[in-house]
């Protein structure tokens, strides 16, 4: 072998390598946003778990009749707390009866005009309304952010070698069953 | 969803593009822009180059005539400065007739005569970029008096929620909010990066719009942020700076003016406290005096020429004389920076900053996926938009187009003003008549037809009208919510164009209140500035027609193609004149610079023989 052969060897080898780094650390990019998107999510639901006593609060004087309303979404929220702890799916299925118990309580508020003229319920009920934007916005950034992700690692060349480095598919964020029944239960 | 429009359906299916799709394509469209930008920037440097550096040389040759004085340079500086000066008629021989003899001399010679102006443009434009970084764009905006959002009030609680919510969208930092307190209905993203970025609304946008409508306003926001465009906006504006700022350092000798503004910069640069809001608006207001001298208008140099204004004396003359040819250098550069700045530079960064707005529009489409909120916001917006105070210098940074005219007039808008109008009309009339029947239901057309004519009878003198005009008045403005001193008085003009003095005055006291009120708000829109930024917004109806391309249910007017047909005739006749005066005006830089180049070497060849006869006697 002459030096130019051993020299253009070497180019393709530290071309090939500087490749493979630069796959690698994009992929590890994408990964931590993923992680990052994820805890994201887990903010909002705590922000939600602390905002909910305060609305029971506000609205138990207003709302004698519904107690059992009012109970459904202390109770609800007391069982998504304690799931924090638990697996993705125990979580998910909490979360989202939390979030059926309380389309409940907005639409059975609806039907008390007087509460709907106090200032501090209309605050309260704007901060969870966007606190369930913001989960649901946290979500969507999620699983765009998998979707970028998953693409990344399934498109070729890379699929070649993302399974060899450690990289998994991530899943998706998808509404729960229960969610979608209390969706139309709603209704 | 009324249905007093004129929308014509869509016939045919929809061409639909998904919002991932129109952004891709406005990336793309914004690295061919900039590429673009970048070459007319480099185009425009060229003539610039070519009359800044004989002003180096001559600075130079003085410098060095003055140092030879007390301590005589060595005879091969002068050598080498000779070689040099050969160089550089090589290539002015090439530039006036064109042949080349020595190539290689003629890039020697081309290398001096661009090089040094070059490299000062260069190192002028690194310096304003490290200058004014700390400030970002918008700096202007921090003088205002805003104040954070108040969380016990539902709009505001709802502004700062949905900013939270579309940070949350976009996987950035919540940008912090600035609310002002303006009637006017608009927002900006100000700042140098995601991370210090600013949100400024006014507090009128909050009582335009509802909260979806409020989202995608402020998802255009944040997504603006997100995908970069302040530091688009800064590297845009840095170059506009940048030509002031040459203007300015050619003009200092000359003048208080230029000396003042730069004066300012130093002290700035060297004092200017760091990462504080005050170091930010001194910033915008020295950008804003950059930009401003980079303009047309008179200047410090002009000033010293001017003659007229001046004693005679032996003094004068003799430094008139004396500073003849940076007459012609000034007037070469402000002439070049001109011209390819309108007809090259500005079109090519409207255009590129076009393409960011149409991005961020698709963007926060990505983040609300609901378009129809950002294609209502801007419908609202349009119609009801105002200067915001201060926003002159940061008009770009907008949502809707602070200043400027829309070419498109917003239908709904239209007919809701012209049913108001008749509302109030038919109102007058049941107070004035007294009678309870309920008006008809108003036929617009013939109600605005009759108001007008019975304003122009009442203008010819007749009691009955004047008297029914009156009424009209008296209803309009308690329907706009304003007191009757505030609108204009049909009487008092009548009465003023029959001679009436005291009807006059209060005539003129009328238009002196409404301007007042107006002109504090818009003093600084009026100035040069916000002219610059005028073609940097697309109009509404292209944004709404991408935004109906994402799914949006937007009523588009059409025109039926005819204003195409328009301006294609016009352009072919008006093209070749167009065309005479690009190359006229070409023409005159060419001879402008080609005239700052001979009498700068004439001159700096009288000064250097000044000084070796005075050497040698």
């Amino acid at each position: 072998m002459s030096i130019t052969t051993l020299i253009v060897i070497g180019l393709v080898a530290a071309v090939l390598l500087i490749w493979f780094i630069a796959v690698f650390n994009s992929l590890v990019a994408l990964r931590v946003r993923v992680q990052n998107a994820w805890a994201d999510i887990d903010v909002q639901l705590k922000r939600r778990h602390d905002l909910i006593p305060n609305l029971v609060g506000a609205v138990q004087g207003y709302m004698t009749h519904e107690r059992s309303t009012l109970e459904a979404v202390t109770n609800a929220r007391t069982k998504a707390v304690a799931s924090s702890n638990g697996t993705v799916a125990d979580r998910a299925q909490a979360e989202s009866a939390l979030s059926g118990a309380l389309s409940n309580l907005f639409a059975v508020a609806e039907q008390y005009p007087q509460l709907r003229a106090v200032e501090s319920v209309k605050l309260l009920q704007e901060q969870l309304t966007s606190t369930e934007n913001r989960i649901a916005f946290a979500r969507q950034f999620y699983n765009d952010e998998v979707m970028k992700f998953n693409t990344a690692q399934a498109t070729f060349p890379r699929n070649l070698f993302a399974g060899m480095f450690g990289f998994s598919q991530a899943t998706m964020f998808a509404a729960e069953e229960t969610e979608r029944a209390n969706v139309q239960m709603k209704l | 969803m009324n249905a007093n429009t004129t929308a014509a359906p869509m016939i045919g299916p929809r061409d639909r593009e998904s919002f991932f799709e129109a952004q891709r394509r406005n990336r793309r469209a914004t690295w061919r822009l900039s590429t673009v930008a970048v070459i007319a920037t480099i185009v425009m440097g060229i003539p610039l180059a070519l009359t800044i550096t004989p002003l180096l040389y001559a600075a130079a040759l003085i410098i060095a005539d003055i140092v030879s004085i007390w301590a005589p340079l060595p005879p091969s500086f002068w050598q080498h400065a000779n070689e040099l000066a050969r160089y550089g008629v090589v290539a002015i021989e090439w530039l006036g007739q064109g042949k080349a003899t020595n190539p290689q001399a003629l890039a020697l010679g081309a290398a001096v005569l661009l090089l040094p102006g070059a490299i000062l443009s260069v190192g002028l434009w690194l310096g304003v970029n490290a200058l004014f970084r700390r400030a970002g764009v918008g700096g202007a905006l921090l003088a205002l008096k805003a104040r954070e959002p108040n969380q016990s009030e539902l709009k505001e609680l709802q502004l700062a929620d949905v900013v939270q919510e579309m940070a949350i969208a976009a996987g950035l930092p919540a940008p912090k909010i600035m609310l002002i307190d303006a009637p006017a209905a608009n927002a900006a993203a100000i700042g140098t990066s995601p991370n210090d970025a600013r949100i400024v609304v006014s507090r009128g946008l909050l009582e335009q719009l509802n909260r979806d409508e409020l989202e995608g306003a402020l998802a255009h926001l944040v997504a603006s942020i997100g995908n970069g465009d302040l530091r688009i906006a800064f590297r845009v504006t840095s170059v506009f700076e940048t030509c002031g700022l040459l203007v300015a350092v050619i003009n200092a000798p000359f003048g208080r003016r230029s000396r003042g503004t730069l004066w300012r910069i130093v002290r700035y640069g060297l004092f200017g406290k760091k990462d504080s809001e005050t170091s930010a608006q001194e910033a915008a207001a020295m950008a804003a005096l950059l930009t401003r001298s980079a303009g047309l208008d008179t200047d410090d140099i002009d000033d010293v020429f001017d003659t007229t204004s001046q004693k005679k004396s032996i003094f004068r003359s003799i430094r008139t004389f004396l500073l003849f040819p940076i007459f012609f250098t000034n007037m070469a550069i402000k002439l070049s920076l001109w011209f390819f700045s309108f007809s090259m530079l500005v079109p090519s960064m409207a255009l590129l900053w076009r393409k960011r707005k149409y991005l961020a529009d698709a963007s926060a489409v990505q983040l609300t996926r609901n378009p129809d909120g950002l294609a209502e916001a801007l419908r609202k917006l349009n119609s009801d938009r105002g200067p915001i105070p201060g926003g002159a210098w940061a008009a770009h940074l907008f949502l809707v187009n602070p200043a400027g005219s829309d070419r498109m007039n917003d239908p709904k808008a239209n007919a809701a003003q012209q049913q108001m109008w008749a509302q109030v009309w038919a109102a007058s009339e049941a107070s004035k008549t007294s009678n309870s029947s309920p008006p008809d239901p108003p036929d617009l057309p013939s109600v605005m037809k009759q108001i007008t004519a019975t304003g122009s009878a009442a203008m010819a003198g007749d009691a009955n009208a004047m008297a029914r005009m009156t009424a009209f008045r008296q209803a309009a403005a308690t329907a706009l919510g304003k007191s009757v001193d505030e609108m204009p008085n049909l009487a008092d003009i009548a009465a003023a164009q029959h001679g009436d003095a005291a009807a006059l005055r209060r005539l003129q006291e009328f238009g002196a209140k409404s301007r007042g009120t107006q002109s504090a708000q818009s003093a600084d829109e009026s100035s040069n500035g916000s002219s610059n930024f005028a073609g940097f917004f697309p109009s509404l109806k292209r944004r709404l027609k991408r935004l109906d391309r994402m799914g949006a249910h937007v009523e588009l007017e059409s025109d039926g193609g005819k204003s195409w047909i328009v301006i294609a005739v016009l352009s072919i006749l008006l093209g070749p004149f167009a065309l005479a005066a690009l190359a006229l005006l070409l023409l005159l830089i060419a001879i402008m610079v080609m005239a700052s180049l001979a009498f700068l070497a004439v001159w700096m060849a009288f000064i250097h023989e000044l000084f070796i006869v005075l050497l040698h006697h």
